[in-house]
């Protein structure tokens, strides 16, 4: 393993080092202040980040944005309850960002809207919690990790199983070589699920405005299974799972191995049992996948990825995680199962450490978010920083690719482009719908 | 083996006041150590599905293998007498998904609503289906996030739905729809019929209110408008003499309000009790039921009902359903526990425990002629015996 350890000591101690070479346009950092803070994206996941922003106590709720009117009186109402701040509300990010000028922004979107808003906050000079996956193609990842470059404001990533303990724990296991040389690494998240049939599309609930939620993105009709809490299985705004739990196992790969991206990747998969996706203008079903299998090529080590929604039973023993494959045993890291060594020797004990999450949501968010008010006052590199996540976003979105156009790609990662295969590089950008552009890399 | 001194059927959700209350009396909560008899077991699939209990006959509804399926159980021994089972999605989406509704019994026919509009009329007696149809594609009214919930009701000739803004009203006898509302989203609740003054009316936990229409011609005689997160009004009210109680989870709280003519007049407002799913019961004044969503280890409260003051409460108790008969709360507890205790204001002192199931139950446990039928999200089904030996 010694390539892959000596990128990983480089990217590791080396990343700190590039930062704080960076531009910081704060005049100064005081420990221990607090920041005039804003929600852009007001549902479920945005208000829980939110809550650990409140009860860390460091953040004045300045303001709210939703482009759904009772997401947002919500949102406005619990944040009263749980605070004396009053936050003002907004449909609209850019007039939030103009007229509040918040010094932290959170940002809880869909993946289809979260290039144009991290970037558009960068700008304003705000220090961003930006929810995983930086983007929704490859390009606005780019973009934006141009910007964050260009601003030296911190721009934390949601990838919450980098402070995790038990996933800290593991890979420090891992690159003890106590499960020895690592050849192989398999990910997955297995779940239930079954038959898809259409949904009626409807007119969208009073007070959504559906144009603005869909954006750049294509405009669907509305249908209760996009919103809320739908758009992940539907491409236009998401890419399925591989899009969602992909990017948390491949970003625990690029930190364990030190390598940045594979060489090869192929990808397959299909509705086999959602049935075929449909969409006109009286019914729709979503379109993501319901299993996938990816293979990626690396430099020192082979990486397979698989999902699928259906066949939830016990025949196997971990439904989320990954496995990586060493020449002392197995080492699986799971979510709620912590992480087990299985030994290749038989007399060794199996190992194991439990999870140390945060409830209700069984996520290390509070941890992600000290980090975060850590990385703001010393001016340093936050742990889920923007160079590992936008790589680690990057590679499930070449699967994708993959997918799509039903052949093997190899990847330029160092010029961020498939060699010689305009096909394929035109899908690392989307077009956007007017009046939205397409960030420019 | 004695029936209780008062028994009674359960022929719909909520029971036969739709209060959440039995009438039945001189059931035993007096268990031996390794806890009370377990009259009979089944397996009915996924979903949080309650019972309505007629007849001599038990029903439910559970989800598997892409069908949701209708059974029909002798309610002494558990013995299928029928099972109807139909196309349907699991639609797990933000929880694992299966059937929610809950059959109802009216005289010798059964009816059930699914979560994606398909509505059945089965003959009780044999499963013979009278008409079926989807109501959501005939009306074009819009799925809630989480599909219908609420259950059917009979009121006259009429069949009520939770479908739409404020309902749907279709001919119990022929399915053919009478009135219809607006294209918009319902909630969860099930239709409450009340009295006020002369007239009769439903109320319908709706999208971003509670409202009350006429079922006659489904005109609205008044709105509250309650907004929740996600739309999700889904705990039915709790009506009063003149006062209604609503209550809502996801961080929203309850509100009493008083009837008048026009608009109702709010009594109370509070965050101190948030009925998610499913709705409290008001015994002598106070209230009893769970407070907060089920991602929040949600507590056990009593609530005085007039002023909104909390009584007691126990932190952590989990989510769970909770039913009553004879001044004693009957509770399963979100983890399969069953626990009687004694509805008082002053405390929480369980008189009798016991582990009756496994995995999770989010379904309120139904008291029905000494048994209790109880049932986890992954289908297990354990009636319990109460009876007096």
């Amino acid at each position: 393993m010694n390539v892959p350890r000596r990128h990983f000591i480089k990217s590791s101690a080396g990343a700190g080092v590039a930062f704080t070479a960076l531009p910081f346009i704060s005049t100064a950092a005081e420990p221990g202040r607090t920041f005039r803070t804003a929600l852009i994206g007001s549902g479920w996941w945005g208000k829980n980040i939110l809550k650990e922003a409140m009860e860390a106590g460091r953040s004045k709720i300045v303001a709210l944005c939703d482009v759904d009117a009772i997401t947002l009186e919500n949102a406005a109402e619990q944040v009263k309850d749980l605070s004396r701040d009053q936050p003002k509300t907004y449909k609209d990010y850019r007039e939030l960002l103009e007229k509040e000028k918040p010094e932290i922004v959170i940002i809880g979107t869909p993946d289809h809207w979260h290039a144009l808003p991290a970037i558009a906050a960068l700008k304003a000079g705000a220090h961003v919690y930006l929810e995983k996956p930086t983007a929704h193609t490859v390009n606005e990842s780019k973009a934006l990790l141009h910007v964050a470059r260009e601003t030296g404001r911190v721009l934390q990533v949601g990838l919450h199983r980098r402070i995790g303990p038990h996933h800290a724990s593991a890979m420090k296991f891992l690159r003890e070589e106590k499960a020895g040389k690592v050849g192989m690494v398999r990910l997955f998240a297995h779940g239930g699920g079954g038959r898809e049939t259409p949904k009626s599309n409807s007119q969208p609930p009073d007070g959504l405005d559906w144009n603005f939620w869909c954006g750049p993105a294509p405009l669907r009709p509305f249908s209760s299974s996009i919103h809320p809490g739908g758009f992940r299985n539907f491409l236009d705004y998401a890419n399925g799972t591989l899009g969602d739990w992909g990017v948390h196992w491949l970003d625990q790969v690029l930190w364990w191995s030190g390598e940045n991206y594979p060489k090869r990747v192929f990808c397959t998969g299909g509705r086999p049992i959602s049935g075929p996706a449909v969409l006109n203008d009286k019914e729709q079903t979503s379109d993501a996948p319901d299993h996938q299998v990816a293979v990626f090529e690396f430099e020192n080590f082979t990486c397979t990825w698989e999902h699928r929604k259906f066949a939830d039973n016990h025949a196997e023993k971990h439904k989320i995680g990954a496995y990586f494959y060493g020449t002392k045993g197995t080492l699986h890291i799971g979510w709620r199962d912590g992480w087990t060594f299985h030994p290749a020797n038989d007399r060794e004990p199996v190992l194991h450490e439990d999870s140390q999450l945060q409830e209700p949501d069984g996520h290390n968010i509070k941890l992600l978010w000290a980090d975060f008010l850590g990385a703001i006052d010393s001016k340093r590199s936050p742990v889920s920083h923007i160079e590992a996540a936008h790589r680690s976003s990057t590679i499930p979105l070449l699967g994708m690719i993959s997918w799509r156009l039903g052949r093997s790609l190899a990847w330029d990662g160092a010029r961020e482009e498939f060699v010689a295969d305009p096909e394929a590089n035109k899908l690392l950008s989307r077009k956007y719908r007017a009046p939205w552009e397409y960030p420019a890399v | 083996m004695a029936l209780p001194l008062k028994a009674d059927d359960w022929p719909h959700w909520r029971g036969p006041k739709r209060n959440g209350i039995s009438v039945e009396t001189g059931w035993t909560d007096q268990w031996p150590s390794e806890g009370p008899k377990i009259a009979w077991k089944a397996k009915v699939g996924l979903g949080f599905s309650s019972f309505a209990v007629a007849n001599g006959r038990a029903f439910t509804l559970g989800h598997a293998s892409d069908a949701d399926t209708v059974f029909c159980f002798e309610a002494d021994s558990g013995k299928v007498l029928w099972k109807h089972s139909y196309p349907s999605d699991l639609g797990d989406k933000y929880f694992d998904g299966g059937t929610t509704g809950t059959p109802t019994v009216d005289g010798d026919h059964v009816f059930t609503l699914g979560r994606w509009g398909d509505l059945f009329c089965f003959e009780a007696a044999s499963g013979k289906i009278v008409w079926s149809k989807n109501v959501q594609k005939e009306t074009s009214a819009p799925l809630p996030d989480w599909g219908f919930g609420g259950s059917p009701l009979v009121s006259g000739n009429m069949l009520v739905l939770n479908v739409g803004e404020a309902g749907l009203a279709l001919d119990k006898t022929s399915g053919k729809i009478v009135w219809k509302s607006a294209d918009k989203k319902s909630g969860y609740s099930t239709p409450l019929p009340m009295m006020q003054g002369e007239d009769m009316l439903m109320l319908l936990g709706s999208g971003q209110s509670y409202a009350a229409i006429n079922p006659k011609n489904g005109q609205e005689a008044w709105r509250i408008r309650w907004a929740t997160e996600y739309g999700v009004n889904a705990a039915d009210p709790i009506v009063d003499g003149n006062r209604v109680f609503i209550s809502s989870g996801y961080g929203k709280g309850a509100g009493l309000f008083k009837l008048g003519s026009g608009q109702p007049e709010n009594i109370w407002t509070s965050k101190v009790l948030r009925n998610q799913m499913n709705p409290s019961i008001l015994i002598n004044g106070h209230l009893y039921g769970v407070d907060d969503d089920e991602s929040n280890r949600p507590s056990l409260k009593c609530v005085e009902f007039a002023t909104g003051a909390e009584k007691w409460s126990q932190p952590k108790f989990g989510s769970g359903g909770l039913t009553a008969a004879d001044g004693k709360l009957i509770i399963l507890g979100e983890k399969g526990e069953l626990i009687i205790a004694p509805a008082t204001p002053e405390r929480f002192q369980p008189s009798a425990r016991a582990q009756i199931l496994g995995g999770k139950s989010w379904t309120a446990p139904v008291l029905a002629n000494g048994r209790v039928y109880c049932r986890n999200s992954r289908g297990d089904v354990a009636v319990v015996d109460v009876r007096r030996k």
